[in-house]
């Protein structure tokens, strides 16, 4: 092919510019947990090795265990409500009724709100003694007295997990729904007829038809509840006493507000393995789709 | 069985889901308008005894909005910009050719989606740092938020390029078209929306940045919507009807390109992100 240079150079222009602000500083990262950075070093490449002591100050510190404990229960309680939620709602809209689709794509505008914005109407909402939340429940008959979310220890996590399940709902639904719309109707007619019930066909046809969009689809929800920050400054800041803090918040708060930028970088790096472990499983499951 | 009517009932409680899901909107809306005594009642009203508009006036003035809302479409523009310039070559390329070096970009674009901005923000503050570009942090901030926003923005625009038919292109070079005048003259008119959309989708995520902008810009007067609006959100704060007539301000203009263009941001979307 003629001019196949335009094609090199278009794409070595991005590729260069994504090297240098994304994959050095990635490289970056990892350098800086090995060594020693203070005040005085920040401002030079050649550190103070410092092997394998950022790790171990990291896993000594006090608050490591219930962090990396925050960390899990906000990931998977994120996740399990996003789906779950998302699914159901997939479901129903995939049933054919008149506006199902303006409908549906309302739901997406959490999606395109900053997440400042989303944190505080939530944090709002949640408010202890005059929430909107805890009026309704009290209306409702389900609780007697208020509910603290974001000042008691054991609910401010859930306080968070509540506003990310919102956030992060529609996107959720929207691609579960692109899965749903591409299963052919006649594998389900045929089905019908064949006497399955609503739950067989479900648990028979819905889900494998289903698996790679949900692989895709979970590994995604992993992927952007590890990317999730905005929420943590605007509703609990991470207490109280780091109980509803993340690794993703303590390892911003260690660089900036400690200006601790090693042990920033370490805590990076460890949550890194994690998100590149869940990226390969999206990759995989986008594959074939993706390279068309 | 009365199908038609199974239909409206079907469409009364998606509305009923609606409604439920965009609660919050509405709560802060009415919340804005408020006075300072009904934002607290309990129960709380959800429809105002009396409003008052003039929290936006107010809030406007003492909270620097025009400030920190230029300096977000600063920013927002300036990372639509490098995005779109950098980003549409790049999906174009990943694209049309199918080799090994292609696979090696994509997986590479691919991981690079899945980042998240508050593991690449240490490096990247001690790195500008050393270069000195915190000297003018809004352009440290827009560099770094360009870099988190170009991957996503290639695997969709990736996907429009998929359905330019590559033989329009053949016949253009055909007709003795050089490579960059079809690219330029066929190809990206044909893709035209659907770069569109997805400049817009960048637009809307860099207006609403964070983290890198509250790490990076230390002086107020150069901060954006986001890091102003976290500035009043404290642990203990009670100024809940400024703070939301501020989240109006702020979120009204997205919301607003949002309906304009939602079919076309959903298809969009669907295409590129999972098919």
């Amino acid at each position: 092919m003629d001019g196949i240079g335009f094609d090199i150079a278009l794409a070595t222009l991005s590729l260069a510019f994504l090297l240098a602000l994304a994959g050095v500083p990635l490289l970056y990262n990892v350098l800086m947990s090995f060594q020693q950075v203070d005040m005085f070093s920040l401002g030079s490449l050649i550190r103070p090795w410092a092997g394998l002591d950022n790790y171990r100050a990291i896993l000594a510190q006090p608050e490591f265990g219930l962090v990396m404990r925050n960390t899990a229960i906000f990931v998977i309680g994120s996740i399990t409500g996003q789906f779950v939620l998302g699914f159901g709602l997939a479901l129903y809209f995939n049933q054919n009724f008149p506006g199902s689709s303006t409908i549906r794509g309302l739901f997406l505008v959490s999606w395109v709100m900053p997440g400042l914005v989303v944190g505080a109407i939530w944090s709002f909402i949640l408010a202890g003694d005059f929430g909107v939340l805890n009026a309704l429940l009290q209306m409702t008959g389900i609780i007697d007295e208020p509910i603290f979310w974001k000042s008691n220890p054991a609910l401010s996590l859930y306080a968070v997990i509540i506003a990310n399940i919102w956030l992060g709902l529609a996107f959720n639904m929207l691609l579960l729904s692109v899965g749903l719309a591409s299963i052919p109707r006649d594998l389900y007619e045929a089905a019908e007829l064949d006497g399955a019930t609503r739950w067989q066909r479900f648990y028979t046809i819905t889900l494998p038809m289903m698996r790679s969009t949900i692989g895709a689809v979970l590994s995604l929800g992993l992927i952007g509840t590890m990317q999730q920050f905005d929420l943590f400054p605007a509703i609990t800041e991470g207490g109280p006493a780091n109980t509803s803090n993340v690794a993703q918040f303590w390892a911003w708060q260690m660089s900036f507000k400690l200006y601790d930028f090693a042990k920033g970088a370490t805590i990076s790096v460890m949550m890194l393995v994690l998100v590149l472990i869940a990226s390969v499983v999206y990759v995989r499951s986008t594959r074939s789709e993706v390279r068309g | 069985m009365n199908r038609s009517g199974n239909k409206w009932a079907l469409l009364a409680i998606s509305l009923v889901f609606a409604v439920i899901y965009l609660f919050p909107l509405y709560w802060m809306y009415i919340t804005s308008v408020k006075s300072q005594s009904e934002v607290f009642a309990t129960p709380p009203t959800f429809w105002p005894h009396s409003t008052d508009f003039g929290i936006y006036a107010t809030v406007w003035v003492r909270r620097a909005v025009p400030s920190y809302m230029w300096n977000s479409l600063v920013i927002a523009s300036g990372v639509t910009a490098i995005t779109v310039f950098l980003g549409t070559g790049l999906a174009y390329v990943l694209a049309r050719h199918r080799n090994i070096w292609i696979d090696v970009g994509l997986f590479a674009v691919l991981m690079l989606q899945v980042l998240p901005a508050s593991v690449m923000v240490t490096p990247l503050f001690v790195a500008f740092n050393q270069l000195g570009l915190l000297e003018w942090p809004r352009t440290a901030v827009i560099l770094g938020a360009s870099a988190k926003a170009m991957p996503f923005f290639v695997v969709l625009v990736r996907a429009t390029f998929m359905t330019v038919p590559r033989e329009l292109e053949e016949a253009a070079l055909v007709d003795g078209n050089s490579r960059p005048g079809a690219f330029f003259s066929i190809v990206l008119p044909l893709a035209r929306n659907g770069v569109l959309v997805c400049a817009i989708l960048t637009f809307m995520s860099a207006f609403g940045e964070y983290v890198y902008a509250k790490s990076i810009i230390q002086e107020p007067g150069l901060q954006p919507a986001s890091v102003g609006l976290q500035s009043f959100l404290g642990p203990n704060t009670k100024d809940w009807n400024s703070i939301m007539a501020y989240s109006a301000m702020y979120v009204t203009p997205i919301l607003g390109l949002f309906v304009l263009l939602q079919r076309r941001i959903v298809s969009g979307l669907t295409s590129g992100a999972l098919k």
